[in-house]
């Protein structure tokens, strides 16, 4: 559905995406993961023709955008990182204009306009000025901009930015709904939002793609299970020296617990070990209570310092 | 195109903008009308609308100030970038819509010769050319503002810039009667645009070889045309800053007369600045 070619965008002298290549299958939901300043707006913003490419070739459902760009354009549904509204309008006839915009029919206007809007929760604010909306609002109006006309393809910039927990879980339930009839692209910067919701995660940091694959190998390949975070009811002597008696341990590191009574402690294990049944079966045995256990994930920033190092290292 | 037109028309009267406009416009022409007209008694409309064409420099910057720098400012440029309608649509559409405003409340002062009509004879035809050259020549004008608009920032500067690029054209024509009018003067004017062009293809192609035979051919004409037929040269800067005269080709207008080569000259003068706004959209997508 997407096809990615050799991508190079410069701004003057600043290379903002460096020769990137990828393809998105149909009904896919991609995820770009990358911290701010990677390069994932500029190629959403290639991808939707807003601007050109230094370099190399963009290819939607077989058609090169710079051939055809107003029926590319008319295939996809892009929400940018700032949603493009009018303030000056409702949000119903925000939709109208754009609907004008996309060129929609108007016998599909009147069933189309109505179902996007409560398909994204926004029916009973579609009177009111966009400009008093709040945040969380905005942005699904942004979102019911990208879906009018049903577009194949959406393309959303950081959907969730600045929405409130209740609000994120209602646009991830809507991405996955979206992604049953659509191939989606998201951005984020938050792994745990990827993860959520894609099918597939393309890394990207300093306009490259340093690695792409399902969440799951990702986090197999990232969190691994060497890295642990437990919290243990018993004294911290006692914890210390249990700790000591697993093998394996290279490192750890005992702090007093929030809980009253309660230790807790980092512990890291070689490499590619896992040491969740050990652990458990040790603080079993020394009869002091597990509270908690869960690995330690990792940042961003140490994903991608691990991911570049091991590109260095092949 | 028809999209950003209705939009663009939408955005014009859910804001103040266009009642801005209309009522500054309205204000200024209804006041000079009452000076002119009907306190002198006088039933010469076509001068009214000669001696009111000043109103533009105060106007248009109102008119088109934030035809582009408010989609810069909300973001919304990406979304027309985004949806199928070409560039030259958004641009054409947005001027339209500027235009239409204009032309709107160009019909409400037909008002003010009807009503001098039923005291007097009018001269009908005189006063249709002077309209036609009025509309023409502020449709110049607002072509130069959406171009500013483009180029600007924000509203405010859009609006500075417009009534200094108006004020410009305005004051060419006085500029003009104190140029040189020597040959040699032409030939030196001639020379600095010729080293202009030729430091701009330089600047963009880096090819030195080109622009050395371009100013060697340049100084080479400009010589033979010196030697051989200086008339040529005499009083070219003059009439090349007559180019630019918007103001002086509305003349023959008001006297009645209606000149298709004034006509095609202002639709030229907007196509020409349309053209490079959206020559500056497309260049700012690739850059």
């Amino acid at each position: 559905m997407i096809q990615v070619e050799h991508l190079t965008k410069k701004f003057g002298r600043i290379v903002a995406v460096d020769d990137i290549s990828f393809k998105v299958k149909k009904g896919e939901i991609i995820g770009f993961l990358g911290p701010n300043g990677a390069g994932k707006s500029t190629t959403m913003n290639i991808l939707t023709g807003c601007i050109s490419a230094t370099d190399g070739k963009a290819m939607i459902a077989g058609i090169d955008i710079l051939d055809d760009p107003a029926k590319v354009k008319k295939m996809i549904g892009y929400l940018p990182e700032h949603p493009p509204l009018y303030g000056e309008m409702t949000s119903r006839e925000y939709l109208r204009t754009v609907c004008d915009l996309k060129n929609i029919p108007r016998s599909e206007r009147k069933e189309e306009i109505p179902l996007v809007m409560e398909r994204v929760g926004i029916t009973d604010i579609s009177g009111r000025l966009i400009r008093n909306l709040s945040k969380g609002y905005r942005q699904r109006v942004g979102l019911a901009q990208a879906m009018i006309g049903r577009p194949p393809i959406m393309i959303l910039d950081e959907p969730t930015v600045g929405l409130d927990p209740g609000q994120i879980i209602g646009i991830r339930n809507l991405i996955n709904d979206l992604g049953k009839d659509h191939t989606v692209i998201i951005s984020s910067h938050i792994l745990s939002e990827v993860q959520a919701v894609c099918e597939r995660v393309i890394i990207i940091a300093e306009g490259k793609i340093i690695a792409s694959d399902t969440p799951e190998n990702l986090s197999r390949h990232l969190f691994g299970t060497n890295r642990l975070f437990v919290s243990v009811a018993a004294e911290r002597e006692a914890v210390e020296e249990t700790v000591k008696s697993i093998p394996d341990i290279v490192e750890y590191q005992i702090e007093e617990g929030e809980e009253a009574g309660a230790v807790t402690v980092k512990m890291k294990a070689a490499e590619n070990a896992d040491i969740r049944k050990a652990v458990f079966s040790a603080f079993a045995a020394a009869n002091q209570p597990l509270l908690m256990m869960r690995p330690i994930d990792m940042s961003l920033e140490e994903i991608f310092l691990d991911l570049t190092r091991a590109e260095v290292e092949i | 195109m028809i999209a950003v037109y209705k939009k663009e028309l939408k955005s014009y009267f859910f804001t103040p903008g266009a009642y801005i406009f209309m009522g500054a416009f309205l204000f200024i022409a209804g006041l000079l009308f009452s000076l002119q007209n009907i306190f002198t008694g006088s039933s010469d409309y076509a001068s009214f609308l000669s001696s009111l064409i000043f109103i533009f420099l105060l106007v248009v910057p109102i008119l088109t100030m934030r035809l582009f720098t408010e989609e810069k400012r909300q973001k919304t440029d990406v979304l027309l970038l985004s949806s199928p309608v070409s560039i030259s649509g958004i641009v054409l559409g947005k001027y339209l819509a500027a235009v239409t405003v204009f032309l709107l409340t160009l019909i409400i002062t037909i008002l003010y010769p009807t009503f001098l009509g039923f005291h007097g004879r009018m001269d009908w035809a005189q006063i249709w050319g002077t309209y036609i050259g009025f509309f023409f020549l502020g449709s110049a004008f607002i072509a130069i503002g959406t171009f500013l608009s483009e180029v600007a920032e924000s509203q405010t500067s859009a609006a500075i810039l417009t009534f200094c690029g108006l004020l410009a054209s305005w004051v060419i024509d006085y500029i003009r009667s104190f140029v040189p009018m020597s040959s040699m003067a032409g030939a030196i004017f001639i020379l600095i645009l010729a080293g202009v062009a030729i430091a701009v293809f330089q600047s963009k192609a880096q090819d030195w070889r080109i622009s050395a035979l371009a100013a060697i051919v340049a100084v080479v004409v400009v010589l033979i045309l010196f030697i051989i037929t200086p008339d040529v040269l005499y009083g070219l800067i003059s009439k090349f800053i007559a180019w630019f005269s918007l103001t002086s080709r509305f003349q023959r207008f008001s006297m009645g007369i209606l000149k298709l080569d004034a006509v095609v000259y202002y639709l030229s003068f907007s196509a020409f600045f349309l053209y490079v706004t959206g020559n500056r959209i497309e260049n700012r997508r690739w850059s």
